[in-house]
């Protein structure tokens, strides 16, 4: 129950790796100010829980 | 266009390193504790409970033992670490505590993952300070649920274990909705099945977990009592007005209400459970600006404003309700309970010096009973 | 300075902000987003960086649940799962309206019913529900109204609605009694949008609806396409059978596993790299919406805006209060979206049981209320989302004015459920 629970938490982390790139990504792609700014916006939660801070 | 991208994402990092920065400072800050005359050891959550053993929730417990015979009394601080006079109070008996008769186990930190995590959309302080003499002592504001750094996901919804109650799927979070717990649960229930462990191995014979609630909330300025416990809790609550000079309700613990410690240690322990609440306009929905100074004194326009129009089931006026008032409600709550119990247990005694009572902590404030860890040589840390 | 005039003066500065910001055609978020900035500065917080990053992080999970459900969804539909569906219903079911209607309409029910979320049936099944309605002769704007009613009525359907949930703990009371109290309103709430809003339509021409559609991959069946929904529905299943046994897994890992399951199934090779990417900027706007209506949240809550909005809607009339809760409730959602049950459903319920109304039954009828807020800008999180997916292009008002109808109605039975509560107390079971 721990493994998988632990193996849970895990896929969690790499998926919101996965959708911080693919936003990074965006933005680099992005031709519009606002758009821009908000891929920076919408990371800011991601990569908080990325690096286990939020 | 690459200049326009770089000053965007600029802004971004700097938001994201000095919040994140001011996140890991919260979670990482270390609250001193100076062991008083009265402690005799301290000991690990996790001692009682492999499960829990390492893991941010694998709390200290105090010891304050007399040496004399007596009852055991455990008190939990910090079940919900928003609630701060509930962790201040507990902390007054490990620095200032001395049993006379018994023994007193103090948890300051029952759920230490939800203390180290402010809750979203709160806007909450990430500290506040006790002002002393000596200079000052800063505590860490908590949440009413732990971690999600700790505990993720959530399920959609929270099964109650063991009662299959339906529950909101924050609560599973929740400490005090997590007992009796669960030895292969979350890092919650596990943490309360420890304490649970603890209780029987210790053969706790009585409970107090200490809260504070909003003034709307109908479950305010009272003692909760586990049927076993009703005797003792009316005692208690006959009493406090005139030794005291404040008044406590007492209700009973519903029993189709799953998860809380004045239910389920009840029912699933020998201890008697009780629960006490005080107010804290705080967190009160209708406060205004959620600031430090609230949080200490308790004053707020709204919130009288709501009490004004009857919404509220607690009085509050333009003084507020100064932490030093709660936890003075909760330091003399507890010790009137000793009292009562050794009244009513003289076999089993409990009796505990040194701890300021409601008019004293009020008169020479929370500060005067925090002594300096500079100075002091037994220090420990939450 | 009181603490109610300061509270305005940020107030009026806040809305001021973003007036102009949306006079200088900024979008609906980012000028959401300077109106929080603006009330911080206003209150003398300044730029707040950890209140900006806190209120940012407030609907990380709800944002994961509508990628990881949308990306499920978009691998089907490239699979040609969607396609295949549509088809077969539109085979099986072309001659009955009525029983379409049903269907439909239960199809729309059940995957907010079990896991709370409103969206969640707007993206698990509005989509396929809005392409066989539109075979039917409706409009997209009634298509996307049914859905948009039908998804909110389905979030507060039982056994989960967050509501009444949330709500529920604020006053110490248990989650207990209110299955029919909701079921009931809702199903039949669902069913008299659906027939008001789709009856009209013209027969479907099958001949014609089969030459419009995009042509489901020959290898595509009924296997290929359920086996995701099984995925999906034995893991929700799981949870609630066995939840002290099985791990927690969590409505995003739920929907990733089914998009697995998905892509393995896919009888034509799925670019998943493409997709995803496209999934991320179609939800943009969205996740956008919800991350910085959570920075504003918590702008008005450390400036004490918050407290004045709660403050003023509670200490109402009652009278008052009974007469505009299809305007407090619905607007509470649209800036707090589950925020408003803590914020404004506990001191309600407080105050409905104080004169002797019973909370159970008021509650229900205020949960069957507060979904329709999820319409209505700045947010307009499900409003937004449900024209998106049903691919609805005319103006937001057009799809707002076909909302009205149902949703006054809704808006009526809530309050009637709250104002005659203690005579219908009996639906509680108690």
């Amino acid at each position: 129950m721990n493994l998988l629970t632990t193996v849970i938490s895990i896929c969690y982390y790499v998926f919101i790796a996965y959708v911080a790139i693919l936003m990074i990504i965006n933005l680099i792609r992005s031709r519009k100010w606002e758009q821009e700014l908000l891929y920076v916006i919408v990371l800011l939660p991601f990569l908080l829980r990325l690096f286990r801070l939020k | 266009m690459l200049l326009r991208k770089l000053i965007i994402s600029a802004f971004g990092l700097t938001v994201l390193i000095l919040g994140g920065h001011s996140f890991y400072s919260h979670r990482h800050l270390k609250e001193a504790v100076v062991l008083g005359p009265g402690v005799t050891d301290v000991v690990k959550l996790g001692d009682y409970f492999d499960g829990i053993a390492g893991s941010i929730n694998d709390c200290n417990l105090y010891i304050l033992d007399s040496g004399n015979p007596g009852a055991t009394i455990l008190i939990l601080g910090g079940s919900h670490p928003e609630e701060p006079a509930s962790r201040l109070a507990a902390w007054l008996f490990v620095e200032n505590g001395l049993m006379t008769e018994g023994r007193m186990i103090v948890a300051l930190s029952a759920n230490r993952s939800a203390s180290t995590v402010t809750r979203l959309s709160g806007a909450y302080p990430s500290d506040f300070t006790i002002l002393t003499k000596w200079g000052g002592r800063k505590f860490r504001m908590g949440d009413r649920w732990s971690s999600p750094l700790d505990q993720w996901p959530d399920p959609e919804v929270y099964i109650h274990s063991p009662s299959g109650q339906e529950l909101a799927y924050v609560d599973i979070r929740n400490f005090n909705r997590c007992w009796p717990g669960r030895a292969n649960g979350t890092i919650t229930e596990r943490a309360c099945f420890a304490f649970m462990e603890m209780i029987r191995k210790e053969k706790v014979d009585l409970v107090i977990d200490l809260h504070e609630a909003e003034l709307q909330y109908p479950v305010i300025s009272t003692i909760v009592a586990h049927e076993r416990g009703e005797e003792l809790a009316t005692f208690v609550s006959m009493m406090l007005p005139d030794m005291e000079g404040f008044n406590m309700g007492m209700e009973f613990s519903p029993k189709a209400l799953h998860g809380l410690s004045h239910r389920e240690i009840g029912d699933f322990s020998d201890a008697v459970s009780l629960l006490f609440e005080a107010p804290e306009p705080f967190l009160d929905a209708t406060r205004g600006r959620t600031t430090r100074e609230q949080l200490l004194t308790g004053i707020d326009e709204f919130v009288v404003k709501a009490g004004k129009a009857g919404l509220l089931f607690e009085k509050i006026d333009e003084k507020g309700w100064h932490i030093d008032v709660r936890i003075g409600r909760h330091t003399s709550a507890i010790l009137q309970t000793m009292e009562s119990w050794t009244e009513i247990m003289p076999d089993r005694p409990l009796s505990c010096e040194g701890v300021p009572r409601y008019a004293e902590v009020i008169e020479n404030s929370t500060g005067h009973y925090l002594h300096n860890p500079a100075t002091s040589s037994k220090v420990l840390y939450e | 300075m009181s603490m109610t005039a300061a509270a305005t003066i940020i107030l009026g500065i806040m809305v001021a902000i973003y007036i102009i910001a949306k006079y200088f055609k900024l979008s609906t978020e980012l000028a959401m987003l300077a109106a929080a900035l603006s009330g911080s500065m206003a209150g003398g917080t300044w730029l707040a960086p950890r209140h900006i990053a806190e209120g940012a992080s407030t609907y990380l999970d709800i944002n994961l649940i509508f990628i990881s459900a949308t990306l499920f969804m978009n691998i089907l539909k490239a699979a040609g799962g969607v396609a295949f569906v549509v088809r077969a219903i539109l085979k099986r079911f072309h001659k009955t309206r009525i029983t379409m209607l049903m269907l439909l309409a239960l199809l729309l029910l059940v995957p907010g019913a079990l896991t709370g979320a409103g969206s969640v049936t707007v993206l698990i099944t509005g989509g396929l529900v809005a392409v066989v309605l539109s075979f039917m002769g409706i409009t997209k704007v009634r298509i996307a109204a049914i859905v948009f009613i039908i998804a909110g009525l389905s979030a507060a359907a039982p056994p989960v609605s967050l509501w009444a949930m949330m709500t529920a703990a604020g006053v110490n009371m248990p989650y207990v009694g209110f299955f029919l109290p909701l079921l009931i309103p809702c199903i039949l709430l669902a069913l008299t949008t659906i027939f008001i809003l789709g009856w009209k339509g013209e027969r479907i021409n099958l001949e014609k609806a089969f030459a419009e559609l995009p042509p489901a991959p020959e290898k595509m069946n009924w296997i290929r396409v359920i086996i995701p929904f099984l995925v999906f529905g034995f893991l929700v299943f799981m949870g609630r059978q066995w939840p002290h046994t099985t791990p927690i897994v969590g409505l995003p890992l739920m929907f990733l596993l089914a998009a697995l399951a998905a892509y393995l199934l896919s009888p034509v090779k799925i670019e998943i790299y493409k997709i995803s990417r496209e999934t991320i900027k179609q939800l943009l706007p969205l996740i956008g919406t919800l991350t910085c209506v959570g920075i504003l949240v918590q702008m008005m809550t450390l400036t004490g805006v918050r407290g004045l909005l709660a403050v003023t809607a509670v200490t109402l009339p009652v009278v008052v209060v009974f007469g505009f809760l299809w305007v407090l409730l619905p607007i509470s959602e649209a800036v707090l979206m589950y925020g408003a049950a803590p914020v404004i459903g506990v001191p309600l319920v407080l105050l409905f049981n104080n004169i002797g109304l019973d909370p159970i039954i008021a509650l229900a009828g205020m949960s069957v209320i507060w979904p329709l807020g999820d319409a209505i800008p700045p947010t307009a999180i499900i409003g937004r989302l449900t024209v998106d997916v049903v691919g609805f292009k005319g103006s937001y008002g057009t799809f707002l004015k076909t909302c009205l109808v149902p949703g006054l109605i809704i808006a009526l039975v809530g309050t009637a459920m709250v104002v005659f509560s203690a005579r219908l107390g009996f639906l509680t079971g108690l």
